[in-house]
C-alpha cells in the first residue's frame, strides 16, 4: 500500500463525505472532532464539536447543575468516543481544512517553490497559542452569562467567538458555492471587530498553508482539545527507539515540524501535541519496525525498508523520467 | 666498457611495485586461503589488481572529483556528469611516504591520503579535491595536499548535529559544494539530473542492503574481508559496473543461501566491527579476524555500512528538497566519532549485534585516530552494560604488528566460543 496515494483519496472521499454529506442525507450529529462546519449548513455531512461547545457554554451557571450539565457531559463523551477512534488522524485524514491546506501544498510543490519552516525557537514558541485560543474559545461564552470575577458580561454577538475567526466558516460552504460567509458586519462594534478579523484569518490561511505546509494547524484549538484526550485513543503512533538511527528522514517528512520523531528514541508513544497523525514519518522511515501505527494493539501500518525503497523508487537501475 | 643497462628503479616505479605487492598478497590471500570461495568475487579481485598491480586507469574520459571523506555527496558529483573517486588510502607504501609531511603520531589513513597526493602517483588523479572538515587531521591535510599543487576546496562540515545552527549551516555548505563544482564541471543541476543520480546511489545502496540481510542468516555466506572489498570497491569503480557485479553476487550468494554453502567453521563466532575504516589493502584485523576462525557479519565504518546504510530520503522531488534530503543524509544519519556526543554510534553498534545475532564487538582504532581512540571508552562501556563481548585494538598500517595483534583477537574468539558453549 503506497500510503501517500491512499491518504490522497481518503483525504477526498473524507472532504466529500463532510462537505457534501447533508445533500444525501448524512448526518454523524454534531459532536464531530474536526471542522465539519456548521454554517454549510445544507451540504455539511456533520458538525464540529468545538461550535457546539461554544454554543453549550453560552448558559448561566446554575444550569450546569440540572440536566444541561448532564447532557454537557454527554456531549463531552460523545466527542471523546468519537476522537478515540482516529486519534489525531481526524487532523491528518479527515479535517476538510487540513485537506484544503494539503492541496495548495500540492500546488506550491507543482510550481517548485520551496517552503518556508519556522526556525526552532519560534517553532517552540507558537505551541502555545492553540491553548491560549482554546481558553478563551471556552471562557468567552461563559462570559455571556455569568459574570466571572466581577467583570462585566460579554455581549451576545460573542457567542461563537472561534466560529467568527475560523477560515473554516468561510472556506467550507464556499465550496458548496456559497460565499455569504464572506462578509463584515457592521451591527455592532464587537461583530465589526471579529468579522474583520474573520476575513484577516481567511487570507491568512490562504498565504500561510500556501508557503508553510499546514500553517494552521500550528494554532488550531481544536487540535489542543483533541490533545488532552489523547492518551487513550485506539489508533497510537509507535516508536522503537532502539531502532532508530536518528537519520531524520521523518522529521524532514514532517509538515508539523516535529522534532521529537526523529530526536526522541525513548518514549514510545510519539503522538505529540502538535501531531496530525498523518503517518508520513512511517513512509519515510527506512528502518524495518521503527515506526508503526497501531490499532488497538494491532500493528496497522509498520515502516519497512523495504517499502521505504519502494516509495522512493530507488528499486530500478534504470529511471525513466515522468 | 661494456654496455649492460643498469635500470635504476624511480622512486615511482618502486612505489608502484611496492603497493602491487601489497595488493597482491591480499588478493591472493583472498582468493585462496578460504574455504568455499566466491567465483562472482572474481570481479572484485580482477578490479583491484587491475588498479594497483596493473596500473589501469578506469576513468579516463571523465572528470575525476577526487572526495577526502564520506560526507562528499556523490549524488551531486553525478548528477554534475563527475566521477567521484574516494580518496581515503590504506596502502602502507603512501603512508611511509606521507609520513615525511605529518606528525609522526597523526593517523595512518591520513598520511597514506597525504603520502598518495605527495607521490602524485595516481592511476586516475583527480582533478579537483573536495575536503570536508571532519576531524583534525583531514581539514588540516587539506592545506598540505593543496601545497602539493592540486585544486582543493574545503568544504565546511560542523561537529554537531543536533542543533539548527549546524543542520542550516551544512545545507549551505552542500548548496555551496554544488555550485563550486556546478562551475568546475560547466553544468547545471537539475531536477532530472539529480533525481537520476540520487536513484542510482540509492540503487547501489539498496543491494548493498541486499548483500547484508545474507549476512544474518545463521549459515554466513560471505567473507567480511570480501564484502569490505565490495564496498571499497565503491570508491572509484565506474559505478554501473559495480552494480552490475553486485547484482552477479547477489545471485550466487542466492545460490549459496539455498544450498547451505558457508565460508565459516563449525562454530565460527559472529563479529560486528567498528572503528578505524579498513580500507585496502590494509585489511589486517579483519583479515586476522577471519583467519581466527571468527566471521564479520556487520560493520559499523565509514568504509563500508556508513556509506551505505542510510539512503537519501526526499519529500517533495524538486532541487530545493533533494539538496536538503542530500545534506541531511550526510550529517543527521552519520555516526562518525568527531561528532561532540556519540549516542547514535553506541545504539548503532547495539542495533548491528542484536540483527547480525553477533557474539561479540571488535573495535579497532588506527593507532593516531583521536576520536576513535576517545570514543572508545564510552563504547566499552555502553557493551559491557548491554553484554555484549569487546575487544578493543589498537592497529596502524605497518605490516609488523602482526603476532601480538592476532594472539589477542584469537583469545577472545576463544572466549566468545566457550561463552557460546556455556551458554547452550
Amino acid at each position: 500500500m503506497n500510503l501517500i496515494r491512499f491518504r490522497f483519496w481518503f483525504q477526498i472521499i473524507a472532504f466529500a463525505l463532510i462537505v457534501y454529506g447533508g445533500y444525501v442525507g448524512l448526518d454523524l450529529g454534531d459532536k464531530l472532532p474536526t471542522f465539519a462546519c456548521v454554517f454549510n449548513s445544507e451540504g455539511t455531512g456533520g458538525k464540529c464539536y468545538v461550535g457546539m461547545l461554544q454554543h453549550d457554554l453560552k448558559n448561566p451557571f446554575e444550569t450546569f447543575m440540572g440536566f444541561a450539565g448532564y447532557a454537557f457531559l454527554v456531549s463531552l463523551i460523545m466527542f471523546m468516543v468519537w476522537f478515540w477512534v482516529l486519534n489525531k488522524s481526524w487532523c491528518g485524514f479527515v479535517c476538510p481544512l487540513g485537506t484544503m491546506q494539503d492541496w495548495l501544498t500540492k500546488l506550491r510543490e507543482k510550481l517548485k517553490i520551496r517552503f518556508s519552516e519556522y526556525s526552532w525557537a519560534s517553532r517552540g514558541n507558537i505551541k502555545s497559542i492553540k491553548y491560549i485560543l482554546l481558553i478563551l474559545l471556552l471562557i468567552i461564552p461563559v462570559m455571556i452569562s455569568n459574570s466571572i470575577l466581577g467583570l462585566p458580561k460579554l455581549p451576545n454577538g460573542l457567542s461563537m467567538p472561534f466560529c467568527d475567526i475560523c477560515p473554516g466558516r468561510m472556506l467550507i460552504p464556499a465550496f458548496t458555492g456559497n460565499f455569504n460567509q464572506f462578509y463584515i458586519d457592521f451591527s455592532s462594534k464587537t461583530d465589526l471587530a471579529m468579522t474583520t478579523l474573520g476575513m484577516i484569518i481567511v487570507g491568512l490561511f490562504l498565504v500561510g498553508s500556501f508557503i508553510k505546509k499546514r500553517f494552521f494547524c500550528y494554532f488550531c484549538p481544536m487540535a489542543a482539545l483533541q490533545y488532552i484526550f489523547s492518551e487513550p485513543a485506539f489508533l497510537k503512533l509507535y516508536k522503537n527507539g532502539t531502532k532508530c538511527t536518528r537519520c531524520g528522514d521523518c522529521y524532514r517528512a514532517c509538515d508539523m515540524d516535529i522534532l521529537e520523531i526523529a530526536d526522541d528514541v525513548t518514549n514510545k508513544n510519539l503522538v505529540t501535541e502538535d501531531c496530525i497523525l498523518c503517518l508520513k514519518c512511517i513512509a519515510a522511515c527506512p528502518e524495518d519496525g521503527c515506526l508503526e501505527a497501531n490499532f488497538m494493539g494491532k500493528t496497522i501500518f509498520e515502516s519497512t525498508k523495504e517499502g521505504f525503497i519502494l516509495r522512493m523508487a530507488m528499486n530500478k537501475q534504470r529511471e525513466s523520467h515522468e | 666498457m661494456n654496455n649492460t643497462n643498469h635500470n635504476i628503479e624511480s622512486p615511482k616505479e618502486k612505489q608502484n611495485r611496492h603497493k602491487a605487492m601489497e595488493a597482491i598478497k591480499l588478493l591472493n590471500t583472498l582468493r585462496e586461503d578460504f574455504k568455499a570461495p566466491i567465483s562472482s568475487m572474481g570481479y572484485f579481485y580482477d578490479l583491484f589488481e587491475r588498479v594497483h598491480c596493473k596500473h589501469e586507469s578506469l576513468h579516463d574520459d571523465k572528470t575525476k572529483i577526487g572526495t577526502m571523506c564520506i560526507q562528499i555527496p556523490s549524488e551531486i558529483i553525478y548528477a554534475l556528469d563527475g566521477i567521484p573517486i574516494r580518496l581515503c588510502n590504506g596502502f602502507y607504501t603512501d603512508d611511509e611516504i606521507g609520513s615525511d609531511f605529518m606528525p609522526q603520531k597523526a593517523c595512518p589513513l591520513i598520511k597514506a591520503t597525504v603520502g598518495h597526493f605527495a607521490s602524485g602517483n595516481f592511476t586516475d588523479k583527480p582533478d579537483i579535491v573536495f575536503s570536508p572538515t571532519t576531524c583534525d587531521q583531514k581539514t588540516k591535510a587539506g592545506t598540505t595536499i593543496e601545497s602539493f599543487g592540486y585544486k582543493l576546496i574545503d568544504v565546511d562540515f560542523p561537529r554537531t548535529k543536533e542543533s539548527e545552527a549546524s543542520r542550516e549551516y551544512w545545507r549551505r555548505s552542500v548548496k555551496q559544494f554544488a555550485v563550486e563544482l556546478s562551475k568546475f564541471q560547466g553544468k547545471k543541476l537539475t531536477k532530472n539530473n539529480l533525481k537520476d543520480a540520487i536513484k542510482k546511489i540509492g540503487y547501489a545502496q539498496l543491494l548493498y542492503h541486499k548483500l547484508s540481510e545474507f549476512r544474518k542468516n545463521e549459515i554466513v555466506p560471505i567473507l567480511g574481508m570480501d564484502v569490505f572489498l565490495v564496498t571499497n570497491a565503491f570508491f572509484f569503480d565506474k559505478i554501473d559496473n559495480w552494480i552490475e557485479a553486485t547484482e552477479k553476487l547477489l545471485s550466487e550468494l542466492e545460490i549459496r543461501a539455498r544450498e547451505k554453502i558457508t565460508v565459516t567453521g563449525k562454530a565460527s563466532p559472529r563479529i560486528i566491527y567498528t572503528g578505524s575504516p579498513p580500507i585496502f589493502p590494509n585489511y589486517k584485523i579483519p583479515q586476522i579476524i577471519e583467519e581466527s576462525d571468527g566471521i564479520i557479519v556487520a560493520d559499523e565504518t565509514c568504509s563500508s555500512n556508513r556509506m551505505f546504510n542510510d539512503m537519501v530520503a526526499v519529500d517533495e522531488w524538486n532541487i530545493y528538497d533533494m539538496m536538503d534530503s542530500i545534506s541531511d543524509k550526510y550529517l543527521k544519519a552519520c555516526t562518525c566519532p568527531i561528532f561532540t556526543k556519540n549516542e547514535d554510534r553506541i545504539r548503532r553498534v547495539i542495533q548491528l549485534a542484536r540483527e547480525y545475532k553477533a557474539d561479540g564487538v571488535i573495535y579497532q582504532a588506527f593507532a593516531g585516530c583521536t576520536v576513535y581512540e576517545m570514543e572508545q571508552r564510552s563504547v566499552l562501556e555502553a557493551m559491557e552494560k548491554e553484554g555484549i563481548p569487546i575487544l578493543y585494538l589498537e592497529s596502524d598500517y605497518s605490516p609488523s604488528q602482526g603476532g601480538q595483534l592476532s594472539t589477542r583477537v584469537e583469545a577472545f574468539i576463544e572466549s566468545l566460543k566457550t561463552r557460546r558453549r556455556n551458554k547452550k
